[in-house]
């Protein structure tokens, strides 16, 4: 029988049930990152333009989302979705309970947490086209495939 | 005796409120100033006069019709306006009005008007000083809420995501905002062109509240099929069943 290494990395997913406003998303991910553990995280949700897209108004600036600055573990980045939806890989089990009381601390309404498998192993096509042969397998499942090269996502 | 139309079947709040939109008897619970309806509609600067595509009916000469003598025009195709429109989207969550329900209440109570319906906006088309006053109808009325719906000419994804933190349906473009004093601003036009004053549209309804006026059979509100596991449908239901087997089967003619 093969005994299974309690030092297996594992994935999570945490979805709030509101989309979280930047000063609570700021303080979940400090929360995240103080608990330790991550070898990875995506934050996932609806996309925050800087100028109306389409329509009549097409140009005109939206001012609400500029600007959209948190700061995560000592080091500052913009926003540039929504937070309603985060994944994450962490190096192994005993980091998850952490996680979770993490989660409870900074969430002031009801969320769900759950273990899966939710970042891909193998390059997509749109992973090829973007980047070629990817040398750095960790960056596969974080990225938005229809995002311009230069809004890619950050990683923590 | 005179003829009351009967609606909408059922007997849950849902479908009460549902005949209540239909038939446009609908509680007022706000009263927003026209002046602010026309800044968030966005087609015209607010006492600004109204464009027109052709003059008035009067002094057009009219052909001799029987029907357009028994049919009296709208005070908007009387002037000669133009065409335009207003759309809503209202959110999954428990949110006043459902697209349909819109396009009930505006075909049989909006005279000369052209209502569409898509998955998660509605909207209307009329002759511009008509759209204007449907409008405010609609938004001082039970079909509105400032936080589950909104005015929305374009972008209006927001309806089946989570709503904010706040409480407040999601946009990308952000033409609302909540108050410190918890009233819901207008900052925006429909289309995401800024105002030049933030319109008050009110405080939003509570989740009780939301939940007792929505049009929208929801399993954690009330759901469409009866309590779980009881199987006890709605009256609802069984009308939409029956008129599902009969445009099946025979296209709504049964003979």
């Amino acid at each position: 029988m093969v005994t299974k290494s309690d030092t297996e990395s594992i994935q999570v997913e945490i979805v709030p049930n509101r989309y979280l406003m930047p000063a609570t998303a700021q303080s979940l991910l400090n929360e995240i990152y103080e608990n330790g553990g991550i070898i990875r995280i995506m934050i996932h949700g609806p996309n925050l333009p800087r100028s109306v897209p389409y329509g009549p108004g097409k140009g005109a600036p939206i001012e609400e989302n500029r600007n959209l600055l948190i700061e995560v573990g000592g080091q500052a980045f913009e926003l540039s979705v929504n937070v309603g939806r985060i994944r994450l890989e962490l190096e192994s089990e005993k980091y998850f309970d952490g996680l979770k009381a993490a989660c409870e601390r900074a969430l002031p309404f009801s969320f769900q947490i759950r273990r899966g498998k939710f970042f891909h192993t193998h390059p997509t096509l749109t992973d090829y086209a973007k980047f070629g042969k990817v040398e750095d397998t960790r960056i596969l499942g974080l990225i938005d495939p229809k995002a311009n090269k230069n809004r890619l996502g950050h990683i923590v | 005796m005179a003829y009351t139309p009967q609606y909408y079947p059922g007997s849950t709040s849902v479908g009460i409120n549902r005949r209540k939109h239909m038939s446009g008897n609908l509680e007022k619970l706000r009263d927003i100033s026209e002046a602010d309806i026309v800044a968030t509609m966005g087609h015209r600067a607010p006492g600004a006069d109204y464009a027109s595509t052709h003059p008035p009916l009067k002094e057009m000469g009219e052909p001799d019709c029987p029907i357009r003598q028994i049919v009296a025009p709208t005070p908007g195709a009387a002037a000669g306006d133009r065409v335009r429109y207003s759309q809503f989207s209202d959110s999954y969550y428990f949110g006043p009005s459902v697209p349909y329900w819109r396009s009930y209440y505006g075909s049989i109570n909006c005279k000369g008007c052209d209502p569409g319906t898509l998955s998660g906006r509605q909207i209307i088309e009329a002759r511009e000083r008509d759209i204007e006053a449907y409008t405010k109808k609609i938004m001082d009325s039970e079909m509105f809420d400032p936080a589950l719906a909104q005015m929305k000419g374009c972008t209006v994804h927001g309806h089946s995501l989570r709503l904010q933190e706040n409480g407040t349906m999601f946009d990308m473009l952000a033409r609302t905002e909540m108050g410190k004093d918890g009233n819901v601003y207008q900052v925006k036009d429909q289309v995401g062109i800024p105002l030049d004053k933030k319109l008050n549209l009110g405080k939003p309804m509570s989740e009780a509240e939301a939940k007792k006026r929505t049009t929208i059979f929801r399993v954690d509100g009330v759901s469409m099929h009866g309590k779980v596991g009881a199987r006890k449908y709605d009256e609802a239901v069984e009308a939409l069943h029956h008129m599902w087997e009969l445009r099946s089967k025979w296209g709504y003619r049964p003979e």
